[in-house]
This record gives structure tokens, C-alpha cells and sequence, in this order.
């Protein structure tokens, strides 16, 4: 009886203590942003090898049948004409909103747009890394210099931000994540706008719209750099359809993202852009 | 002859494969289901000596990290459970497979909706440590109402 007595009481402080211990932990992570280190740490001895180990049987096949395919050289010159291409259409892409603002603003002062100086081609690990949020993690870490905050683009536009970092790896929010708010402006008029990210058909969602404002179907959605976390002019998406209830005061408009983003397989990271406030809102 | 194995390295290899399995059924979604809590489940009911709790909360750690939710959070979870179930293992390990499924529903149902209160707390901002005074009050009074209550069944003998 002792013995039980014991023992039960041993239970019972040790699930006091590891339960102060969690929330603690919470408080820590969440307010205060310090758990970093440690998640990091976890990530790159314990769940990194992991996720690799995961990907092992989908790796193999693949690599069995470029094997079998024998096309080693043919794939390498293809891949060299992918990062060209894909750094010519990045160029492109800023051309063709630049074009679009130019009809709009021949009158008002321009900033003048640089295009990337600087650009990186990480390959999508996992698309889905969380069962609840849009989250992808590439194969590019804190040893290839990526920062936090960091845009992510695809070749025909916006994709997301790097929210964590590791050694070798790291996790990208997706524009299409329901907590996730873009500034962005339509292209056409300049109106200022917010994206977010949607649970429903669409993609994104552009909220707190007044009514009356000129926004057609078939607009084109770029960032406006406006809050300092993305560069500017990036090609968000298209407006798709536009729901107008009178009774309330604000019209929602639903928008595709120009890239996919159920299904990315590889990634650009730009480095001319520095988010200009480390203030952490997500 | 017994197979080779001791039960910390069960642990390892059992932990490993469940947070490989919620790795690769990430696409599922919402479907997927949660081998790491069906693993410690598992274990919990047939060997309730094997984990300690600082194993399973370590274990929710590794969890809170490759799922990306909060730091903490699904340990805490973990370690609540599992409380709850080492106090009932024996009557669990009695129960048909179809029973212990439910059982599983419903510690499923519970862990969601402490993880959906956690982050309901975190995200609104809601909470004030102030509002967390009652608690401590309310068991700093707890001694007077057992006193007084225990005088009072014993003086007219309720039973």
C-alpha cells in the first residue's frame, strides 16, 4: 500500500511539473519568440533525418527511372535552360507589371524597380508539412544564407515567406495559408488592397473591399510592398469572381494565385529584399 | 530464446516510425490520423511502466516540431493524457478492440479541443493572467470548505 501510495504521488508531481514545463514552454515560444534554438536543434537532429528517411522510397523511384531512362545529359542541359528561363521570366514577370503600372502612372513619380540581384532554386521537400496550415519546407537552410522573412517566388508569381529557419532546411508559409495577409494593389487601378489566404474553392480572398470600389473580374493582384514584408510588384493573381451582397458593406473577391501552390516542386528564392521590419506579425 | 530487444530501443524505433507515418500522411489533411498518440496509446495500455512521462512529453516535443504548432503544446496534451490513461489502463486492457476504438474517439475529441482551446488562448489575445487569480484562490479556500464540510457530515452523520 506504501509502495502505490509512493508512486502514485511520484506520478502526480512529475505530470505537475511537465505540465508547468509545456506551458511555460507555450508562453516562451509564443509571446516572447525564444524557442527558436531549440526547435531548430529538435529539427535538425530528430526530425530532419525523418523526413528524409520519409522520402526515401519516392526518391528511389524516381531515381531509378531517370536511370532507366539513361538521359543524364539531355537532363542536365534542360535543367541549365530551366534556371535561365526561369530567370528570364522572373525578369518578365516584373516587365509585364511594370507595363501594367506604366499605363496608370505616366503622370506620378515611379520608383524605380531593380529586378533580383540575387537568386536561389530550392527544391519543395514536402508541400504539406502541417496537416492544419499551408506550410511547404525546401531543401535550403541557414547554410545557403537564407533569413527569415525571406520572399518566396515561383516563376509566374507570389508563393510565400519563410517563417522558420534551420540548418539545412527550412519552412515556407504559403500565401494561401488562412492566417496569412498580403498588402497588395490591383494592378490596374492602384487600389490598395489585403489578400489573405481561404479555406474555401479559391485560393485567396480579398477582404475588407469597400463595395463601390472598381475592381473587375480578370484584375491582376500584385504586392505593393506596402507593410515592408514583400518586395513590391510581385504577381500575386487574377480575380476570379466577385461575390456583391448590399447588405453588407464590403464586397468579397476571390482570387487565383498565379502559381500553384497545391502542387510546388521548386522554388525561388530572391535576395534584393529585405523585410524592413523585424517586428514579427504573421 | 527472447528476441534482443529492450524497451528503450521499442520506444525509439516505435516513436521513429510514428512521426515518419504523420510525416508522409501530411497530404491527408484533416484525415490524417495521429500514429504518434496511437503509439503511446498502445503502449500505455499494454506495458504502463514502459514510458515515463518525461519520455512522452519529450516525444510531444518532437511532435510540436514537425507538425509546426506551438512549442509545448501537443506535450502538454500528451502528458495530460496519458495520465488520464495510466489511471484507467486496467479496465482498458479488458475492453474489445471495438471499445478501445472508442476510447480513442474520445480521447481524440479531447485532445483537439485542448489543442483548439490552447490556440484560441494564444491567437485572441485574449487571456489575462489576471483572470488566472481565481484559481489560486479557489485552492487556497479549499482547506476551510473540506474542514467545515467534514464537521458538519460528521456531526450529522451523512454518509
Amino acid at each position: 500500500m506504501e509502495r502505490i501510495y509512493k508512486k502514485s504521488t511520484k506520478d502526480f508531481y512529475s505530470l505537475i511539473f511537465l505540465l508547468s514545463l509545456s506551458v511555460s514552454i507555450i508562453i516562451v515560444d509564443h509571446k516572447y519568440n525564444q524557442a527558436d534554438y531549440l526547435r531548430s536543434f529538435i529539427n535538425d537532429i530528430i526530425v530532419y533525418p525523418l523526413y528524409n528517411i520519409s522520402s526515401l522510397p519516392r526518391s528511389f523511384v524516381t531515381s531509378f527511372m531517370q536511370e532507366y531512362q539513361d538521359i543524364d545529359k539531355l537532363e542536365s542541359e534542360i535543367k541549365k535552360l530551366k534556371a535561365e528561363n526561369m530567370s528570364l521570366r522572373i525578369k518578365l514577370q516584373e516587365f509585364d507589371s511594370l507595363k501594367e503600372e506604366n499605363e496608370r502612372l505616366l503622370a506620378i513619380e515611379k520608383k524605380s524597380l531593380t529586378s533580383s540581384k540575387k537568386q536561389k532554386i530550392a527544391k519543395v521537400l514536402n508541400n504539406s508539412a502541417s496537416p492544419t496550415r499551408k506550410i511547404a519546407i525546401i531543401d535550403k537552410g541557414q547554410n545557403d544564407g537564407l533569413y527569415k522573412g525571406q520572399n518566396v517566388i515561383g516563376i509566374d508569381g507570389l508563393i510565400g515567406q519563410i517563417i522558420e529557419l534551420n540548418t539545412m532546411s527550412s519552412k515556407i508559409i504559403l500565401i494561401n495559408d488562412i492566417n496569412h495577409n498580403v498588402p497588395g494593389n490591383i494592378s490596374r487601378t492602384g487600389e490598395k488592397v489585403i489578400v489573405a489566404g481561404t479555406s474555401g474553392s479559391s485560393d485567396l480572398m480579398v477582404q475588407f473591399t469597400p463595395i463601390d470600389t472598381d475592381i473587375k473580374v480578370g484584375d491582376i493582384v500584385t504586392t505593393s510592398g506596402v507593410a515592408g514584408r514583400f518586395k513590391s510588384n510581385i504577381p500575386i493573381g487574377k480575380v476570379i469572381s466577385i461575390e456583391k451582397d448590399p447588405e453588407k458593406k464590403f464586397s468579397d473577391i476571390n482570387v487565383k494565385a498565379f502559381e500553384n501552390l497545391d502542387n510546388l516542386s521548386d522554388v525561388i528564392l530572391i535576395w534584393d529584399y529585405q523585410p524592413s521590419n523585424e517586428a514579427n506579425n504573421e | 530464446m527472447k528476441p534482443i530487444m529492450n524497451s528503450s530501443l521499442v520506444i525509439i524505433l516505435s516513436t521513429f516510425l510514428s512521426v515518419i507515418l504523420t510525416i508522409s500522411t501530411f497530404p491527408l489533411g484533416y484525415f490524417s490520423p495521429d500514429w504518434i498518440f496511437l503509439v503511446i496509446i498502445y503502449w500505455i495500455i499494454a506495458v504502463p511502466n514502459m514510458y515515463s512521462f518525461f519520455v512522452i512529453w519529450f516525444i510531444g516535443i518532437i511532435t510540436d516540431v514537425a507538425v509546426g504548432s506551438t512549442l509545448g503544446m501537443n506535450a502538454l496534451i500528451y502528458v495530460f493524457l496519458s495520465f488520464i490513461i495510466k489511471k484507467l489502463y486496467k479496465s482498458l486492457r479488458y475492453f474489445t478492440v471495438i471499445q478501445q476504438g472508442i476510447i480513442v474517439l474520445v480521447l481524440m475529441i479531447l485532445k483537439i479541443t485542448f489543442l483548439l482551446w490552447i490556440d484560441a488562448m494564444l491567437i485572441t489575445d485574449m487571456y489575462s493572467v489576471s483572470m488566472y487569480w481565481t484559481t489560486l484562490t479557489s485552492a487556497l479556500v479549499w482547506p476551510i470548505i473540506f474542514f467545515s464540510l467534514r464537521h458538519l457530515r460528521r456531526r450529522y452523520n451523512i454518509t
